[in-house]
């Protein structure tokens, strides 16, 4: 059995001008010690998804519908205190701005002791012990110095460092990261993501990643959900999402990546804006923006459905696999380069 | 990209640009005990029409060294030439014609716009400070930019927050454009949008380049985004400039260990090679800029450190090959390369 299994997840804001259909039937299961990656633009609802299993969303004018059995247990009917028991200890959250995510007033040690000291009744000492031994694990060099330090002390890798510490202090099952690498350097982004997967191999966590950076992707996830408009559109294993890829909007993605393998004069950028999720468009959700755009298109939205020949493989487009082919075709050699 | 006559013809020459920045004690007396050297010796030659791009890791220098070349620091030595004539130590008043030949773009979109100003406003400001045209003229330019950068020119009474990022971004271009400038500085212009609207901007300012026989300095710290649009590329590190080429040899051929460990953290979309390529990770941080490491500033973090030479002989930014610039004593024999150590070390070490 899966670890988390979310079924039908909906997620609705009440505003004074309407409900916002953040999320909007959304279904994805994790597997032990695997990652699944969640695509998509701001908007798109990814993090949404994840604050609403995470029980984080703001309980007023939110509806949240659909399951999500985490261990068994439907963490959508979970009370705050039950929720609170989990949070951190069972499943935790990186955070996308390291900066702002730490509590400048507090030191390292003592934010990461708490981290600790909310789950269970241990000495001072071995709170301490904990902490250090994760800033170590994390690759804080000098770790026992740096245990009284302030948040500012640290540059930006640092404190995602620390963040990720906190995050894994209890040995979750779970972890949830948004956007962890994506207001750090390159180099420093390498070092988080090869950090994140040996911490995954020794203490076997499963991981959802959410992104926009289709790099990070391709190197570190097993599964892969691409988001639009609050709806998955595509849903696959990695390698599927890669060399298969099935819904324009994945394509759009692909062809605006600029990329250090493809042709270095040749960008095609997704034309418009995401729609707005208060009036969203009839019909397929991405419609106003796909080059494929057809009429039934703006009438109907296409159901999530399996590909042809491979049922791990689902996606949300009327376009015939014919004409979807030839576009595949093109995409993986421009975009990827030498396809195996 | 340009195919206008006059490329070719340098427009900005940085020579040997320091930029430190004191830090003092005391209130009244203030006394100097440590200097930040943000920027510390940089030279460059931009010719009309090209894109210089400027890549390193946050903290490295570029944004300072941007706002340095567009007079918004002063600078603490070095001389800047800018269209033939020296604007190191312009005033005021003898600024302002050449504040309007220098434009900037900046990162945040929504941070860059004044919120309780109308977007009309906000592009024709810079025309209402240089007293171009009646106020008549002046909106007809707002709305005629509004156009260029692909916005509805009715719009011109709304306030940014109407607007999203990648829009707001437009605007942002449109006010730099406003008062035709010749070189026009983009400090990560593209790195708070998404990727699809990303692309978006990028080719916006490649067809205005075309249109409009525009020079860019173009600072970022992804690597992709760098190669799409410049010309040129200079790598910067600790406030120097460690690397600068043509942008084919840089990403073909790069010579200097940082530039090789930067292009290797890039990630690829192809899943096959993202996952069996070998990463360079470098290890730790970028050095304080107030005691920068001896030297090259590189070698405490250098794959290719030697003892006795790297952290006592500081070296100069020369050519390697023709047109190749780069700041090292043991330079990449090749690329790609899985290991960035010297070959003479991987044989004897595992």
């Amino acid at each position: 059995m899966a670890l988390l299994e979310v079924r039908d997840l909906k997620t609705h804001f009440h505003t004074d001008d309407g409900v916002v259909r953040a999320v909007d039937g959304v279904s994805f299961s994790v597997e032990k010690g695997k990652t699944l990656a969640i695509v998509g633009e701001s908007g798109s609802g990814k993090s949404v998804t994840c604050l609403s299993v995470m029980g984080l969303n703001p309980k007023r004018g939110t509806d949240v519908s659909g399951e999500a059995l985490f261990n068994g247990r439907d963490l959508l009917k979970l009370s705050g205190e039950e929720l609170r028991n989990i949070r951190g200890a069972e499943m935790s959250m990186i955070f996308q701005d390291p900066m702002t995510s730490l509590n400048p007033v507090h030191t390292i040690g003592r934010q990461l002791r708490e981290a600790v000291h909310v789950h269970e009744k241990v000495p001072k000492q071995q709170a301490q012990a904990r902490a250090l031994e994760m800033l170590k694990a994390v690759g804080i060099p000098r770790a026992e110095t740096r245990t009284d330090d302030y948040p500012h002390q640290f540059s930006g890798g640092m404190r995602q460092r620390v963040m990720i510490a906190m995050a894994l202090i209890n040995n979750p099952d779970l972890l949830i990261a948004d956007e962890p690498t994506t207001a750090l350097d390159v180099t420093t982004q390498a070092q988080i993501i090869s950090l994140m997967s040996r911490l995954q191999r020794d203490f076997g966590s499963a991981i959802i990643l959410i992104t926009h950076d289709l790099g990070v992707v391709a190197e570190t996830a097993d599964e892969v959900m691409v988001m639009y408009a609050g709806r998955a559109v595509e849903q696959a294993p990695y390698k599927g999402l890669f060399y298969q890829p099935h819904h324009p909007y994945t394509w759009g993605l692909m062809d605006s990546m600029p990329n250090l393998a493809g042709d270095e004069t040749d960008l095609t950028p997704i034309p418009g804006t995401p729609p707005s999720l208060l009036r969203p468009p009839k019909g397929c959700k991405f419609n106003p923006r796909c080059r494929f755009v057809m009429d039934v298109c703006r009438e109907t939205e296409p159901e999530l459905k399996p590909v042809p020949g491979d049922a791990n493989h689902l996606e949300r487009c009327h376009l015939e696999e014919a004409v979807k082919q030839a576009e595949i075709e093109r995409i993986t050699t421009e975009r990827l380069g030498a396809v195996s | 990209m340009s195919a206008n006559g006059s490329r070719g013809e340098p427009l900005l020459v940085v020579e040997d640009m320091v930029k430190h920045f004191p830090i003092t004690r005391g209130i009244v007396f203030q006394k100097e005990i440590g200097r930040v050297r943000a920027v510390d010796g940089v030279s460059f030659t931009l010719n009309k029409g090209e894109t210089l791009g400027v890549v390193g890791e946050s903290g490295c220098g570029k944004s300072t060294m941007a706002r340095c070349v567009m007079r918004l620091l002063e600078t603490t030595s070095g001389t800047i030439t800018f269209d033939g004539r020296d604007i190191t130590h312009l005033n005021g008043r003898e600024l302002m014609p050449i504040r309007r030949e220098l434009m900037m773009v900046f990162q945040d979109p929504y941070a860059s716009l004044n919120p309780r100003k109308r977007v009309g406003f906000i592009i024709g400001e810079a025309l209402e400070v240089h007293k171009i045209g009646t106020p008549a003229e002046q909106k007809r330019r707002a709305q005629e930019l509004l156009e260029i950068v692909g916005l509805n020119p009715e719009h011109y009474n709304r306030f940014p927050h109407e607007f999203s990022g990648g829009q707001r971004q437009r605007i942002g271009v449109a006010r730099a454009l406003a008062v035709r400038p010749k070189l026009i500085v983009c400090d990560e212009p593209v790195s708070a949008l998404d990727v699809s609207v990303q692309a978006q901007i990028l080719n916006l300012l490649k067809s205005l380049q075309r249109d409009f026989d525009l020079t860019y300095i173009f600072i970022s710290h992804d690597l992709n985004v760098v190669r799409y649009i410049s010309d040129k590329v200079a790598v910067m590190y600790l406030g120097r400039i460690v690397e600068q080429t043509t942008r084919e040899q840089l990403y073909a051929a790069p010579k200097h260990p940082y530039t090789g460990a930067l292009l290797s953290a890039v990630p690829d979309v192809n899943p096959e090679v993202a996952r069996s390529r070998k990463t360079i990770v470098l290890e730790g941080d970028v050095p304080n800029p107030v005691n920068p490491p001896a030297a090259c500033r590189f070698h405490p973090r250098c794959p290719r450190f030697v003892d006795g030479t790297c952290n006592v002989i500081d070296p100069p930014l020369e050519e390697k090959s023709p047109n190749h610039l780069a700041a090292c004593h043991f330079p990449l024999e090749s690329w790609p390369l899985s290991d960035l150590r010297r070959p003479a070390e991987q044989t004897t070490s595992p």
